[in-house]
């Protein structure tokens, strides 16, 4: 492969800064035929190479960083992603290992990847001088001292960045593509490069919020524009964050390709030459459009129309749900099979996740493909700070992609894979109420509170029963407890309100409070800040015998009148209980032989309520809940309660486990020799 | 024309001792009910008296399941939805292929090693009834057989454990770890999932052999009367690897009828509502009449294997 010369690296630099400069000058949106969508505070213009057969991407990056706060500051971090994959000491390699059990895949030399920053220079502009900083390199470990950490990068500034002041920055680097441990990395000639380049961190309330990469955690980032070149050789496929701008062959065998977005906080791009590439534009609503690119594995082609399908779903029912979708591109990668890199989300741009086998009813590639997409409005539009907030990035996608999901495509059927063939069981449905994880929250979350920083979560399960299953189902239940118009009102209200912003919880908890009228922490604080359980439920139906009065009353003696009685006189009384901690009103419905239904209510508050009825007729059936509103709810069975039992139902599985006992039994006549 | 004449002796045969697989079924059943009666009580305080009773009436209430599930311990994780028509065979099979039976609950294990020894013991019987010359089930001339041969069966038992621990345990394995070698270095799942497959026909087909061959011991040791069990067995491979047409050919041809049943089985389940009594007991007698079927067919083997041993000999 040619290299490239010393006189055309100073003529590409010379451009690259005139260019670079000249689009501050004239606004770094010159190139944009959209406006942005926010304040472009992190802007990065870079030119790369990637050495397919080193491994090797060697950059320039040119980074003009806005200082937005009210604070100023003489210091700049930056997360070297990368260096997480340098050696198996890094805080990601050590926290994954003991937490998840997760190996490095393989310790030879050329599997580990790096980010090493070369060189790192002030460039003139109206507040700065041209200065080096180089020198002023540092590595920090802001969370957990580890001093073999290399990911958070710190330099030094001869002179502070004051409110409003604009400082720009060129930074050479070279990074070494690792083999896939997580998320990114090299595999044979698929290259998934996410988290490649210096990044910087985010400046708030008067000092860095820049994280260490740990084994849970993903991002937090500025908004800005990425206008990005990439050189690879010429029968590689390339696909990106943003609009593929230029394509232009060098003449050596290689290729540059331009990419460009305004109002996004992350550019990850993937390339191999086995991709299959399939464009097509999709008007998702009136006068709305977007370009979907679908780079997809030569084994995968059957799956086309089912990824195109699902990215179109997903964008129409989020436009629907959360706000119009206000990229003009969206580019869905299907991974390769030990890549590692599939489920993963960057602006306008995700990876889905299929297997060759698949059949209808079975949610693959939809689901991860419609969640991933759907990480877009939470990480991505709405910018939350993954490290610190899980919850509210996973979480509000988990909830998303399952309405989106269900509304799509319907209830997903019950199937299993025997040797790697998936079967699926056609009269098994999931229900939604089950698909948000109720099954991962009753065994794990109450190890945890949501609301922890990501790595600080007990153990893998909690982070992600918490991170994900909790908060969807808590936003579910939200949902049936406000009712769904207003929940819809609130939810896009918050994801539109708060796109650019990076809201915290209280954030969403002030848009729920404003929507329902009330002061609704008292709701979100059980499960935010909480690790109780709820679960309500029917412990007891009693119809007994109206007791009459009997034996001597002032003297006179009275005798019972139950015999004299042609119709009994029944005492009703239906026992409810909350088994769980967490506290929320709750209806009761009381059935009677008759057909008749009585609704109440109880403020759930104490460990129990019971409900007494007088009358000619029995209690039939109780149900706490009846509506199925309380989604959080660990105990559904205990939910409802019938005077008399259901022999049928017992029978009919019984019979069912049984021929499957009969049958293992005549397996095992096999090992009789 | 060998495997013919002998596959259709022997499906006579086993028509003449209809009683004994009869008898069978019923230690089937029985031995099964002893867990089941367990886990009628489970699902019925489980869900009983709640309205998702009226939902597994109708249908399969998954919710129910996945509390029913983590709640669970031993014999209850034994319920998924999979044990419905196809998913039961299917766990089976895998179960099988991949010796997971052997993961069982410990009251599964206890019930399925008492099956075992419970069969070594019957196939004494089971072949002596059919070594006479007109088959004819007798409880005194089966108990006799059956107690005649079932020191030297339990021997060959264990003898045969060795060659199903080695294919079963130690040979998948072996397979295991070259498929993970080549699944970390495959670019598709595609050559992995064919490679797994193939892997598990092997073990399949591995399994099966072993079984026949052990067989043909038992048949020797019935026929010729061996008091030399290891003998016996090495015999019985001698005896497969000479005649491998006629003795894979007929086992191969009583597997297809076993197929065969069971797919017959798996398509009439699918349509057979048990949304009332009248619907679940039809089904309970056509899973009846399956397990029943797939004992006929066992004992149709046998029958039929005797007769080709003798044919040839």
């Amino acid at each position: 492969m040619k290299k490239i010369s010393l006189k055309e690296a100073r003529l590409l630099k010379k451009f690259l800064v005139l260019g670079f400069i000249s689009s501050i000058t004239f606004g770094i949106f010159l190139f944009s035929s959209v406006e942005p969508l926010c304040k472009q505070i992190a802007n990065y213009t870079m030119d790369l190479k990637l050495d397919t057969d080193k491994n090797i991407i060697s950059a320039t990056e040119l980074l003009s960083w806005t200082n937005d706060t009210q604070a100023s500051t003489d210091e700049l971090r930056f997360h070297l992603y990368w260096n997480a994959f340098q050696n198996n000491m890094s805080t990601f390699l050590t926290e994954g290992e003991r937490r998840s059990g997760r190996r490095v895949y393989k310790s030879n030399k050329e599997d580990w990847g790096y980010c090493q920053v070369e060189t790192i220079k002030i460039m003139k502009n109206q507040f700065f001088e041209d200065h080096d900083i180089t020198p002023t390199i540092e590595f920090r470990q802001p969370d957990n001292g580890n001093l073999y950490d290399q990911t958070v990068l710190s330099v030094k500034l001869p002179q502070a960045v004051r409110p409003d002041q604009t400082i720009l920055l060129e930074i050479k680097f070279q990074s070494k593509v690792p083999r896939p441990i997580s998320r990114t990395g090299v595999y044979k000639d698929y290259y998934f490069i996410a988290q490649w380049f210096p990044k910087i961190g985010v400046f708030q309330d008067g000092k860095w919020n820049c994280h260490q990469y740990h084994a849970s955690s993903e991002y937090f980032a500025d908004y800005g524009t990425y206008d990005v070149k990439i050189t690879l050789p010429s029968s590689f496929v390339i696909g990106a964050t943003g609009e593929h701008r230029e394509k232009n062959d060098n003449g050596d065998g290689t290729t540059t390709h331009r990419f460009y977005q305004h109002s996004v906080h992350d550019f990850a791009w993937a390339a191999s030459p086995r991709l299959l590439e399939f464009k097509e534009a999709f008007n998702f609503a009136p006068g709305k459009k977007t370009e979907i690119t679908l780079l997809l594995q030569p084994w995968h082609k059957k799956l086309k129309e089912r990824y195109l399908n699902a990215v179109k779903a997903a964008i129409k029912y989020c436009s629907l749900f959360y706000g119009d979708y206000p990229y003009t591109t969206a580019t869905c990668v299907d991974p390769a099979y030990n890549s590692r890199s599939g489920g993963m989300e960057y602006p306008t741009f995700f990876t889905g996740g299929a297997y060759f086998l698949t059949r209808k009813g079975i949610p693959r590639p939809e689901g991860v493909t419609i969640h991933e997409f759907g990480h877009g409005y939470f990480y991505g539009l709405v910018g939350n700070n993954e490290f610190e907030n899980p919850w509210m990035d996973e979480g509000f996608t988990s909830f998303l992609d399952t309405e989106v999901y269900y509304a799509a495509y319907g209830d997903p059927v019950y199937s299993k894979y025997y040797f790697g063939i998936p079967f699926t069981f056609k009269d098994i449905y999931i229900p939604i109420e089950s698909y948000g994880g109720i099954s991962e929250h009753r065994t794990t979350s109450d190890m945890d509170e949501m609301q922890r920083f990501s790595w600080k979560f007990m153990e893998e399960d909690s982070y992600g029963a918490n991170s994900y299953s909790k908060a969807e189902l808590m936003l579910r239940t939200l949902k049936r407890f406000l009712g769904e118009e207003l929940f819809g009102k609130m939810i896009k209200a918050y994801s539109t309100r708060w796109w650019f912003k990076h809201p915290g919880p209280k954030d969403f908890y002030d848009v729920v409070s404003e929507f329902s009228g009330q002061d609704m922490s008292w709701f979100l604080d059980q499960f935010v800040h909480g690790s109780g359980k709820l679960d309500y439920a029917v412990s007891k139906i009693a119809n007994q015998r109206q007791i009459q009065p009997e034996g001597w009353f002032d003297g006179k003696y009275q005798k019972s009148l139950h015999e004299k009685q042609e119709k009994a006189l029944y005492e009703s009384e239906v026992l409810v209980r909350r088994l769980g901690e967490v506290k929320i009103p709750v209806d009761v419905l009381i059935i009677f032989e008759d057909g008749k239904e009585i609704r109440e209510n109880w403020d759930g508050q104490y460990r129990w309520k019971k409900f007494t009825f007088k009358g000619s007729v029995k209690i039939k059936t109780a149900i706490v809940d009846p509506e199925f509103k309380l989604v959080l709810d660990v105990n559904r069975t205990n939910n409802s309660m019938m005077r008399k039992s259901n022999c049928l139902a017992p029978l009919k599985w019984t019979s069912n486990w049984l021929v499957w006992l009969q049958h293992a039994l005549e397996f095992f006549t096999i090992f009789g020799g | 024309m060998k495997v013919i004449i002998n596959f259709s002796k022997g499906f006579k045969n086993t028509g003449k001792t209809a009683r004994m697989v009869f008898l069978f079924f019923l230690i089937n059943l029985a031995l099964s009910m002893v867990l089941a009666v367990p886990m009628y009580h489970s699902l019925k305080n489980s869900f009983g008296q709640s309205k998702v009773g009226e939902r597994m009436s109708k249908g399969f209430d998954y919710l129910w399941w996945e509390e029913f599930r983590d709640e669970g311990k031993g014999l209850d994780k034994t319920f998924t939805p999979s044990i419905i028509g196809k998913g039961a065979i299917l766990n089976n099979l895998e179960a099988f292929v991949q010796m997971r039976f052997f993961k069982a609950p410990p009251l599964v294990l206890i019930v399925g090693i008492l099956y075992i020894v419970l069969h070594v013991f019957l196939a004494g019987g089971i072949l002596s009834i059919f070594n006479m010359d007109t088959p004819k089930f007798t409880a005194k001339g089966f108990f006799k057989g059956a107690a005649t041969y079932f020191s030297r069966f339990f021997i060959l038992m264990l003898i045969s454990w060795v060659f199903f621990i080695a294919a079963g345990i130690f040979l998948n394995e072996g397979l295991n770890s070259i498929l993970d070698d080549v699944a970390d270095n495959s670019l598709s799942e595609i050559t992995p999932f064919y490679l797994g497959l193939l892997f598990s026909a092997i073990i399949f087909f591995l399994m099966l052999f072993i079984q026949m061959v052990f067989d043909y011991a038992r048949i020797k040791i019935v026929l010729e009367d061996r008091r030399n069990v290891l003998k016996s067995a090495l015999e019985a491979f001698g005896f497969v690897f000479k005649h491998p047409g006629s003795t894979l050919g007929l086992y191969y041809l009583i597997l297809l009828i076993h197929v065969v049943v069971t797919i017959i089985y798996i398509f009439i389940k699918e349509f057979i509502p048990q949304s009332a009594f009248i619907g679940v007991l039809i089904a309970f007698l056509i899973q009846q009449l399956f397990i029943f079927a797939l004992i006929w067919v066992r004992c149709w083997l046998y029958s039929s294997q005797m007769e080709l041993y003798r044919y040839i000999k």
